[in-house]
């Protein structure tokens, strides 16, 4: 294993980042943290964490942006609400690693290759055009993304729910689509405004 | 000597105390019970779960009245918990309380052993020792000594402060001596106590100018005890009062003379404001300081060090108070209780110096940042560095000098709340960044951790960690020109380097220097951590092991000042029961001279710590004063006729206690 130097200077905190993370929904009792580890400890998932819920929480509000918007932490959380019932600080951490997905994905900085990012990016592009999440298109767009030798393996299967009518290559799509993409872009500008303000601010 | 073996002796009652489990769980109660019922001279032999308790003392007293019992002999836990407690049980069955012996079986076996049979053959052979001894113990009575009414408070801060208005408020005569020119002492210092962020200086003062206009209160500042002889309920206190060269009584403190000295601009590093600016050779501490009198200082006046000076302070004073040929002064005051508040001293981070203090100018110490926030302090609470920089940056240390084994083990306790707030008021004052380098926040008091959270959402960074070190060695282009700090951030998982300009050194709370000369002047004792060290940590917070002389604030061990002023209400109530009882019991447990043995040799009379035995030259003999005598056993041990003897402690009573033990 190559060593690395691990030590971080003052000039690799993003106090801009910080701050967003306080103004976010749900990120406003973040200062508050006092580092009890008791979202770490009842969450199902944070023994499969590079960084605990815990420490991404630290992370984040000392400015460490790097760290925090490249982590699988994010990307692992099932958004169970154990941590934000639970935490005695009342610190809304789901809400917190929804906020840093959405911010993760529009930055490019999730990890590579991993399907979990993926799937909420693709998921969320196909219901923007159908209105539906047709399964043949997000499963074959999910392997070839992540792991294209692993579409090869399934191929039987696929042919398989093809053939019974499990699956079709005709996509299902809804009504009114113009509306509900409105509706997006409406959500959508929210956000970025918000992500605006706060930068003027910083 | 008589044997003890036989069993015509008196009627002996035995008892034994389970103590929950204290004892019950290592020795075996019930054979030890068995074994000492079937020695001459015991008629009845009983265990119970708790003997301190009511039913077990109504047991003892009931025994006593319906068998006739003439010894009482209780195998229980020491006897600096519960002596007198079955003294009291005997006296209530109508046995003389001294007709008594109780054997130490908790801490001398039962916590100090694993080896149960041991233990228990162990309190079997203390057990005979105390049945075979307390055959010949003898009927005593306790002498009652008048108790002189007025109070001694040594300490001016805080503690003494309350301690003096109490015991004054009660009626009493107080004298407060304090060792520097003014009373104040730390609290002084403050601009903000936490965590309600009161005004330091409001809250004192008026305590102050209390003791200064108390009709009870003789107030002498710049004042040491140098002596206490007596005991109990008569003390005789020497106070050396040091000369300020100004007449007490005169000097208004109205800084004529400061105006008028020779030195047109102040020089000398003021102590008041830790170095941070500088006063003259005569000088007043602060605007408050109580009593408001001037003080010159001999060791850089011009006339008191060399007698070649115009004193042009002596000519600016139209009340004539300076007075050169001022000398120092020593007074014996009688006092009945003595209450010690002498305070701590603030840890030197210099030791530390691995965090740059006295060479990095701009790493100061919580003492001087806390002068340097203060209102009336040498800035007038602007915080501006040494080098005339104001921080962008700021980092405050915890544990300076605290949890540390190279320094000091223990946790000064207020560290991390008075960095709290410092945090707050450096934040406030500067609008920096400020971060606090803690290893645990410990923030146990009413309201703390609701300041602490108050913190955490004013923006201030905490960093879990200890500051390895901090030095000028620029890394990066941001770091250059500054102080960098390396800590493991332990909570986020990797070693940080922080820029910052200033540095702030949490001291931590250590024993005065000179703590170990004031115990040894008052005959109190030190813990292994240098503060003194109270009678009980539970139940006898306040006392010491010298009766009559009681502990209040940081003397005792570091503490904030809510907790100060608790037990400084709690010492002169102790001191108030004593003085107010009017009389104090003394334990028959003195020495007497039988004159017609001793050889005159006054041996006996050097030896005394208590300056209890005077050599009568008529006789030729010695004699011992039995009020002063504290029953050491010194004079009896060195006798070499054996012609003192110790009640107690006669010669067939520890002569038995030999003989049971090994017999």
């Amino acid at each position: 294993m190559p060593l690395q130097q691990t030590m971080r200077y003052e000039s690799e905190r993003d106090r801009a980042f910080a701050d967003w993370v306080e103004s976010i929904t749900g990120g406003e009792n973040v200062k508050g943290c006092i580092q009890c580890g008791l979202c770490s400890a009842t969450c199902p998932l944070s023994i499969y964490m590079d960084y605990t819920p815990r420490r991404l929480v630290n992370l984040a509000r000392a400015g460490f942006k790097d760290e925090v918007l490249s982590s699988f932490t994010i990307w692992l959380c099932a958004s169970c609400y154990a941590c934000r019932a639970e935490c005695p600080k009342q610190i809304k951490v789901t809400d917190i690693m929804y906020a840093l997905k959405r911010r993760a994905i529009r930055e490019g900085s999730y990890p590579r290759r991993f399907p979990i990012p993926i799937l909420a990016k693709e998921f969320s592009r196909m219901i923007r055009g159908f209105g539906r999440t047709p399964e043949t298109f997000l499963v074959a767009d999910l392997f070839l993304r992540t792991n294209w030798l692993r579409f090869l393996d399934m191929i039987g299967l696929g042919l398989n729910l093809l053939r019974t009518g499990r699956m079709s290559f005709v996509p299902e799509s809804i009504q009114g689509r113009d509306q509900l993409r409105r509706i997006l872009d409406s959500v959508d500008g929210e956000s970025a405004k918000e992500e605006r303000a706060v930068k003027e601010a910083a | 000597m008589k044997s003890a073996s036989n069993g015509s002796g008196p009627k002996i009652g035995f008892y034994i105390c389970h103590c929950g489990t204290n004892i019950a769980g290592t020795i075996d109660v019930e054979a030890v019970r068995e074994h000492a019922a079937k020695l001459p001279g015991v008629a009845v032999s009983k265990g119970y779960k708790y003997m301190c308790s009511d039913p077990g003392q109504e047991m003892i007293a009931q025994d006593i009245r319906a068998q006739g019992l003439e010894r009482l002999v209780v195998a229980a836990c020491s006897p600096n918990l519960h002596e007198e407690t079955f003294r009291k049980a005997a006296a209530k069955g109508g046995l003389n309380p001294f007709f008594f012996q109780m054997v130490n079986i908790r801490e001398h076996a039962s916590w100090v052993h694993e080896d149960k049979a041991a233990a228990t053959q162990k309190a079997e052979d203390q057990v005979r020792a105390a049945i075979h001894r307390v055959r010949f113990h003898k009927a005593l009575e306790k002498k009652r000594v008048p108790v002189h009414p007025d109070v001694m408070v040594v300490g001016g801060g805080i503690a003494g402060i309350h301690a003096a208005l109490t015991a004054a408020n009660a009626g009493k005569k107080v004298i407060l001596v304090e060792r520097e020119a003014t009373i104040g002492g730390h609290m002084a210092l403050f601009d903000k106590t936490f965590p309600t962020l009161d005004c330091s200086a409001c809250i004192l003062t008026p305590k102050m100018s209390a003791v200064k206009g108390h009709p009870n209160i003789t107030l002498w500042a710049y004042s040491e005890v140098t002596k206490v002889e007596g005991y109990v309920g008569n003390f005789k206190v020497t106070v050396k009062r040091k000369p300020r060269y100004v007449k007490e009584d005169l000097c208004v403190g109205c800084d004529a003379c400061i105006d008028a000295c020779v030195f047109k601009e102040a020089k000398f590093p003021d102590e008041f404001n830790q170095g941070l600016s500088k006063r003259k050779p005569v000088y007043l501490s602060f605007p408050q300081a109580t009593p408001k009198v001037v003080t010159i200082d001999p060791k850089t006046c011009i006339q008191l060090k060399t007698g070649k000076c115009k004193m042009t302070c002596a000519a600016a004073c139209d009340r004539k108070a300076i007075d050169f040929g001022q000398k120092e002064e020593s007074k014996e005051v009688p006092v009945g209780a003595i209450i010690l508040t002498t305070g701590f001293d603030a840890f030197d981070p210099k030791r530390h110096e691995y965090y740059g203090y006295g060479r990095y100018p701009n790493v100061y110490s919580a003492l001087e940042v806390e002068r340097l926030v203060n209102a009336s302090g040498p800035t007038g609470g602007d915080v501006v560095l040494r080098d005339g920089r104001r921080p962008e940056a700021i980092g405050i240390i915890h544990c300076v000098g605290s949890r540390d084994e190279h320094t000091n083990k223990w946790c000064s306790r207020v560290c991390c709340m008075y960095s709290l707030k410092l945090a707050h008021l450096l934040k406030e004052r500067t609008g920096a960044q400020v971060y606090n380098f803690y290893i645990d926040m410990r923030t146990p008091g009413k309201t703390f951790e609701e300041f602490y959270d108050r913190l955490l959402k004013e923006g201030v960074q905490f960093v879990r960690g200890r500051v390895a070190e901090v030095n000028d060695w620029a890394m990066t282009r941001e770091e250059e020109g500054r102080l960098v700090i390396r800590v493991e951030d332990t909570l986020a998982g990797f070693v940080r380097r922080i820029p910052v300009d200033m540095v702030v050194l949490s001291q931590g709370l250590e024993a005065r220097k000179d703590a170990l000369d004031v115990r040894r002047i008052f005959n109190i004792g030190c813990g292994s951590d240098g503060f003194f060290q109270e009678r009980h940590p539970k139940l006898a917070p306040v006392s010491t092991f010298a009766d009559g002389i009681f502990i209040a604030g940081a003397c005792q061990g570091p503490k904030d000042i809510p907790d100060t002023v608790a037990q400084a209400g709690a010492a002169a109530a102790e001191a108030l029961a004593l003085v107010d009882a009017g009389h104090v019991e003394m334990e028959p447990n003195t020495s007497r001279v039988v004159e017609e043995e001793c050889s005159g040799c006054k041996s006996c009379v050097p030896l005394c710590p208590y300056s209890a035995i005077t050599f009568d030259e008529a006789k030729k003999k010695a004699s011992i004063n039995e009020i002063l005598c504290k029953g050491c056993g010194v004079c009896a041990a060195a006798c070499p006729s054996g012609s003192i003897r110790q009640n107690l402690f006669e010669d067939d009573e520890i002569f038995g206690e030999i003989e049971g033990v090994l017999s």
